[in-house]
This record gives structure tokens, sequence and C-alpha cells, in this order.
């Protein structure tokens, strides 16, 4: 499967990290949390209320809302 | 100071104005320096059991949280050694390019003290991302050892540590401890001061090496730049952090800066995004030292997952928070209300009657104490029950992660008004008592988000005013008492949500930016751990409350006993004759569109300024002055007998009620509708249904009290909290007004 962005993912499922939009509000923050190129991300869950969803990147767990993860682009 | 500098080469920045006053944080570090002079920074990941830690090593008492951010207000640890203070613990941080005021704190510290030793503290469960800011540690010129923590959370989850191994390819000593029961922190502090070394750093691609090797030369010739943060300043130029160049062209380094858009140019030109690659060097680096730590790394479910799989379950998630929301409040009320009835009541009478006779030769002297002193002391004491509970249950939710669940699941509902779900937890702490809330609201990330919160929570009804309601509901409305209690909150949420509607289309338009919520694993907190916490917040209430209560009852008390009647008998004029009563008359005709435009309500109205537990207070002072003087005496011995069986039969039924608060929640059993008190005869006396529920209205929505405009002020500026004032009173007066017109049909 080609490149999808990261809101495109069901819970349950995993990706790899291809790249963050240069615009996206949390770029710096989430190269530090590990959003790097080649790391393995899993949607764990979407709240209640659809948003926002949890994801886990290395051992930690967070959330973003689906409307930023449409600049998180990932493979596989 | 830290204004955006302007970059051809750099995609725009969040801005920074995000983050608190960069001088602010100079003057924080300046004063934690100068009371500790530390030669130890503590650093680590929010999480990491740091303070625990330290805890355990200082044995000082610290606040420890499991809710990223928790930390609110710096905690100083003190730990002497031969007389001088050694430690200096800084808030948690996930990296050292400042997104929050603790990451700003932490970072300014680390550039201005010039550490003797850094001590880093890993969560070993997640050592990839807690290595991260160990290797950006390890850009500054200074000694680091690690305290690899929370190692028996790693093996249960299926991991293995191998701390030898990896202080061998960090190249500093690291020393196993899981702080929470005390293992290897003995020998923590030897080891960090003994042993600390420069550490392996990273090697970043060569062409960022050389960028940042030629802004280092250009440093060794600026005296005023710390030379232990040479390496760090460059790579923070070139990743483009906005606080380093603020810090930087505010400081006069321009020419640094010119110097830094010309490497990430020509960089830029090469196709190289000099972030990116200095993250993945990073992240390469510590993927590689968490292989060689954690050899063996299996997948097995942990108890967060568990646990996270009903908290925050698709339909039970919600439910489950207003459910537990419910059960906190219910174990505030049933557990500490009999507490406070035994404060408020009979401790209250027998010290009175001690007094009385004690001081019967000395009348004067005797009506202040009896009339004043010992009600405003109980006025504040009667609080503290509530509030320790209150402060146990939110701690440990705040401790245990579930706070950071809650944020999770309302975000949603928040985002309507433009905050996230965090946002949420100052809210909620606003129904204990609006003044810690308004100190949570520093977790938020952007100020237009801390002030429109700070404005808003005063609506939350904080537990100060339900001795109101209660008074007032058993008064006039004693079947509907608790239906009464309850509305009254659900109009002050109302109140509050409609309203940072209002504040976000008008005057604080809502910042943009991503939102980013960190799931921290559960973890049980330690019950001495949340009862010191507890206990600490619990006598800063009393503290601040102390002065402004005992002031103001005493202030009552003396406007009502002046003028001094002719021939020079004090505290003899009537009520209504009193200063008190004259400038609540001149007062009053405001009210009468509320219904309750008389003296004596309006009275009662200009303490609860000051605080709300006055009102009741003096509701009583002014409807039933002269029976609160002259309590009758008691002898030594049977106050004392009467105290202890009546704190016997408090705790006996305290206790009791801890079962009930799981039993589902029924509204018409905890307001006392049958014995009417004789504040509550004279209340009903004086008020009408539709009158007395305009004057709940108004005591609900008007400024909670002074120690919370204080707070807002303290946070946000002297206009903020004027404003804040100004517009509660225009609020509580027009829903007051509504109220009272509406309900005059009906009632």
């Amino acid at each position: 499967m080609g490149e999808r962005t990261l809101n495109a993912l069901r819970p349950g499922e995993a990706a790899h990290v291809v790249d963050l939009d240069r615009l996206h509000p949390l770029r710096r923050r989430l190269l530090e949390l590990g959003f790097v190129r080649g790391a393995r991300v899993t949607v764990v869950r979407r709240a209640p209320m659809g948003d926002p969803v949890e994801l886990r990147v290395g051992g930690t767990d967070l959330a973003l809302r689906a409307a930023d993860l449409l600049g998180i682009r990932v493979r596989e | 100071m830290t204004a955006t500098v302007p970059s051809n080469t750099m995609p725009p920045v969040s801005a920074p104005s995000r983050l608190p006053d960069e001088a602010a944080c100079l003057q924080t570090v300046a004063r934690l320096k100068a009371a500790h002079e530390p030669r130890v920074v503590v650093v680590g990941n929010p999480n990491t059991g740091k303070t625990t830690l330290i805890n355990a090593v200082a044995g000082t008492n610290l606040k420890v949280g499991n809710w990223a951010g928790v930390t609110v207000e710096k905690r100083e640890a003190r730990l002497t050694v031969q007389g001088r203070p050694l430690l200096l613990d800084l808030p948690g941080a996930y990296s050292l390019s400042p997104h929050t005021p603790e990451e700003l704190i932490t970072r300014t510290a680390l550039l201005d003290e010039a550490p003797d030793v850094i001590l880093n503290v890993l969560d070993a469960g997640n050592l990839e991302r807690n290595l991260y800011l160990t290797l950006q540690l390890m850009d500054f010129h200074v000694p680091v050892a690690v305290a690899l923590n929370l190692v028996d959370e790693a093996r249960e989850k299926g991991l293995t540590v191998d701390a030898p191994a990896l202080a061998r390819v960090l190249g500093v000593p690291v020393i196993e401890t899981v702080a929470s029961k005390g293992q290897g922190t003995g020998k923590l502090l030897s080891t960090a001061l003994g042993g600390a070394t420069l550490g392996i750093g990273v090697r970043y691609p060569q062409a960022i090496e050389a960028a940042a090797a030629d802004l280092t030369a250009r440093m060794a010739e600026l005296p005023t730049l710390p030379p232990h943060a040479h390496r760090y300043l460059a790579l923070a130029l070139l990743e483009g952090d906005p606080s380093v160049r603020g810090r930087l062209s505010a400081t006069g380094h321009l020419p640094l800066i010119d110097a830094a858009d010309a490497h990430l140019a020509a960089l830029d030109a090469d196709g190289i995004d000099a972030l990116i690659e200095i993250a993945e060097a990073r992240y390469a680096r510590a993927g590689d030292l968490a292989r060689v730590a954690v050899p063996r790394a299996e997948a097995r479910r942990t108890l967060s997952e568990r646990l996270d799989r009903l908290a925050l379950h698709p339909l039970l998630g919600i439910p489950i928070f207003l459910a537990l929301v419910l059960l906190v409040f219910r174990l505030t009320f049933s557990v500490a209300s009999p507490f406070v009835d035994l404060i408020g009541g009979p401790l209250q009478t027998t010290l009175a009657g001690w007094a009385a006779a004690a001081l019967a030769w000395f009348p004067l002297g005797r009506d202040l104490v009896v009339g004043a002193i010992i009600p405003g002391v109980g006025t504040v004491l009667s609080f503290l029950p509530t509030l320790l509970v209150l402060y146990l249950a939110m701690s440990f939710l705040e401790d245990s992660g579930y706070m950071a669940r809650a944020a999770f699941l309302m975000d949603r509902i928040m985002r309507g008004l433009g905050l996230d779900g965090r946002a949420f937890i100052p809210l909620i702490l606003g129904f204990g008592c609006n003044v810690p809330a308004v100190s949570a609201t520093r977790t938020l990330e952007r100020r237009s988000d801390r002030v429109v919160v700070s404005m808003i929570l005063p609506f939350m009804s904080c537990s100060a005013r339900l001795p109101v309601y209660v008074v007032f509901a058993a008064a006039l409305f004693p079947r509907a008492g608790s239906w009464i209690v309850w509305s009254m909150y659900i109009l002050g949420m109302a109140v509050t949500f409609a309203f940072a509607w209002a504040l976000r289309r008008t005057s604080f338009p809502a910042e943009g930016g991503g939102v980013l919520l960190e799931l921290p694993p559960y973890r049980f907190p330690a019950w001495r751990v949340l009862w010191k916490h507890a206990w600490r917040r619990t006598a800063s209430f009393a503290k601040r409350a102390r002065t402004t209560v005992l002031a103001t009852v005493a202030g009552v008390w003396l406007l009502l006993a002046l003028p001094a009647v002719a021939g020079g008998k004090f505290a003899t004029v009537a009520p209504q004759d009193s200063v008190f009563g004259r400038v609540s008359e001149a007062v009053s005709p405001i009210f009468a569109p509320l219904g309750f435009g008389n003296w004596q309500a309006t009275g009662a109205l200009v303490p609860g300024f000051i605080a709300k537990e006055v009102v009741v207070g003096t509701l009583g002072q002014i409807y039933l002055g002269e029976q609160a003087a002259a309590p009758a005496p008691l002898s030594l011995w049977a106050g004392v007998q009467g105290a202890v069986t009546a704190t016997w039969d408090t705790i006996k039924t305290s206790v009791s009620a801890i079962p009930t608060v799981l039993a589902l929640p029924s509204l018409s059993t905890d307001t006392t509708a049958d014995q009417k008190t004789p504040l509550a005869q004279a209340l009903a006396a004086a008020f009408t249904p539709a009158a007395g529920l305009a004057y709940l209205v108004f005591v609900l929505l008007y400024t909670p009290c002074i120690v919370t405009v204080g707070a807002i002020a303290q946070e946000h500026g002297r206009r903020i909290a004027w404003l804040t004032v100004a517009y509660q009173m225009g609020i509580a007066w027009g829903m007051g007004f509504l109220t009272y017109q509406v309900a005059r049909l009906w009632l």
C-alpha cells in the first residue's frame, strides 16, 4: 500500500512515518517525541466522540486531534 | 523578549508568545539560585518519578503528579551536605526546545546555572524517548549522571533492563532506582557527585557538525555566552529554536543569528533540513542505546492498557468519568460534612462557653472573642475537612494518571470553546476551590487559554458557596432542597460555558496551533505522598484564608457594634442602626429588582466578596445577632466530655457514610429538610421563595472571593482581575434579576 495520512488509519493499525508537513503546528514537538522518518506509529483508539486519536510511538502514548493527523504521512 | 525572528529558511514556527516572559523565568531562576546555590540540577521527562526520587533522596516535602505538567509551581528540593544546599529540582521536560513554561524554566536554568552536575532521571520503561533528552543534555559541556528509574515497572512490562550496558555505551554512570520504594537512592548522590562524566553525545551529520563548529568558534569570542552551553546553543540555532533565537537577539547577538541563518540557507540549498536531521540523529542514537540497555523486550499487555480499554471505552468512558466526579463530590460531602458540623457546632459552642466564662470580667473583650474571633476561626476551620477530602481525591486522580484520560475524553467538548481537554481540569478543580483552579491554568500552553479559563472558572460553584445554598434550600424549599442545590451547580456550569463562548468571540479569540495530550501510564499513588500533597494544599488554603476571613468577621462585628450608643455603651446598638446596617441600607435599592432590597440580605453579600465562607455566618450575625453572643458557660469537665462525645459520634457518622457513597445518588436525602434551624426560620420569614432563589443565583455568580481575585491578578495582571470582577457583578445582577422576575410568576 502506498502513502497515506495518519488520519486514514483505523484503530489497531500501525504504519511507519514518512514525513511531517513543514507547516505542521506541532512539527518540532512531534519530532522530539519520536515521529522521525521510519518510526512505527500505532493508532490505538479514538476518543468516544471520534476525536482526538490516541497514538503510540516508541513507548509513548499520546493523543492528537484528527486535524493534526492530516499533516503526518505514513507508509505500509 | 522572545519575539519571533523572521527567517527565510525556517517554516513558520509556533508563536513563542505561548511562553511566559523570558525575563520572568530568569527571575525565577535567579530566585531559586539565591535560595539554594544548587550544584546538582535534576532533569527528566515528565512522569519519570523525578520528584518521588528527590523526595526519597532529600526527604523533602515535594509534590508528585502523574499528569504531564502537574508541577504547577516550582517545587524546591533542599538537601544540604556540609551545610551547603545541593539539589535543584527542575520541572519535567521532553526536550530543551521549550514548548511549555516548565520547559522554559528548565532550559533557562541549564543555560544560566552552569551546574556542576546534571542528574538525569530516566523512565526505564520508555528509554528511547527519555534518552532523546539525555543526548540533548550531553550537548552541554556539563558532567551527567543517570538515574534509571521505574525499573520495577519496566520489568512488569516484560522488559529486561541492563544498566551496566547502558553506562558503557553512554559513557556516564547509570544507577538503577525504584524511587517509590527507595531502592538505589542511597548511593545515587555519591555516584552523581563523584562519577559524573561528559558522556558520549551524538555525532550529527557532517554538514551539521561543520556548521555547529563554525558557530561555536564564533561564540568562543563572545564572553557574554556561557561556555558550557556553546554547543547546545549552536545546535538550537540550527534547529531554529525560536526561544533561543529570541534570547540571543534580545541580548544583542544578531551576528550569530545571521551566521546561523547563512548556514541554514546553505544546508537548505543542499536539501538538508537541519531540524529533521538533528532529531533523526538523536533518535537513531537513542534507539541504538535503548537496544543495548533493554536487550529483550517482550510485548506484554500492561495494566494501563487494560484499564484504558474501560476508562476510554467508546460508550462507557464518559459515563465513568462523570460517575467518578460525582463520587468524588459525594465522598467529600458525606465524609467531611460531619466534621464540618462538629467544628461549626459543638466544638465552637463549647469553646465560646469557656471563653465567655473566662472573660466575664471584661465584657468588651468577651464580646469580641465570642462574637467575632471564635466564629471567624471556626469558619476557616470548618472548611478544612471538606478541602482535605477533596484535595485527597483530586490528588489521587492526578497522580494516578486518570486526569490525563479525562482531558482526552473531554477534548471534543472543549474544542467548541476553542480550548482543549486539559482546560477541563481547572474547571473541575473549581468545584472544590477556585483558588487552586486558577493556579492550575498554568498548565495550559497558550496564554489566551489561560486567561479565558481563569475568567470563566469562578462561575463553577466552589465548595464555599454550598453552605449558602443548603441554608436557603432548607429554609425556603424544604421539599425540593436537593434539586435547588443541584440546579445551582448546573447553572454555574452553563454560565461558565456560555461565557467562554462569548469571550472567544469577543476579546480572546482562540490561538491556532495543534493539541497534543500525553497519556502517561497509570500508577498507584503512594498514600504518604497523597496525604502530604493534600495536607499541604489544605494548609496553604487555611493560611491564605485565615487572615481575610478573620479580619472580615471581626470587621463586620465592629461595624455592627458601632456607633457606641449614648452613655458610651459599646456593642449595644440595634443592628439596623449600626454603621453596617446604614451602609447596607444605602446600597440595598440596587437589589430591589432582584427581590431582596433590604439591608440584611445586602449586608451579608458585602463580606461575601471577601470570602463566600462568611455569608452564612454574617446572615446569622445579622438575623440572630444577640443569640450568638450569649452562649451558656460550661464547666471545663462538662465541656471536654461534650466535645469528646461529639467527636466520637462524628467519626462514627463519617465512617459509616463511606459505604453509602457508592449507592446510587439520590437527590432527596442530603439536605436536612425536617428540623429547621433558627437561621432557617429567620430566612423563611425574610425571603419570598423567588427572592431566595434570586439571592442564591447572585451568590453563585458574583465574585467568589478576594483570594480568587488575587490569584487571577497574580497570574494575568490586575486589569484582567478587575475586568473579571466587573463582569461577574454584571452577570450576577442580570441573572438574579431574570431569576426573580421569572420565578415570581410561579412561586
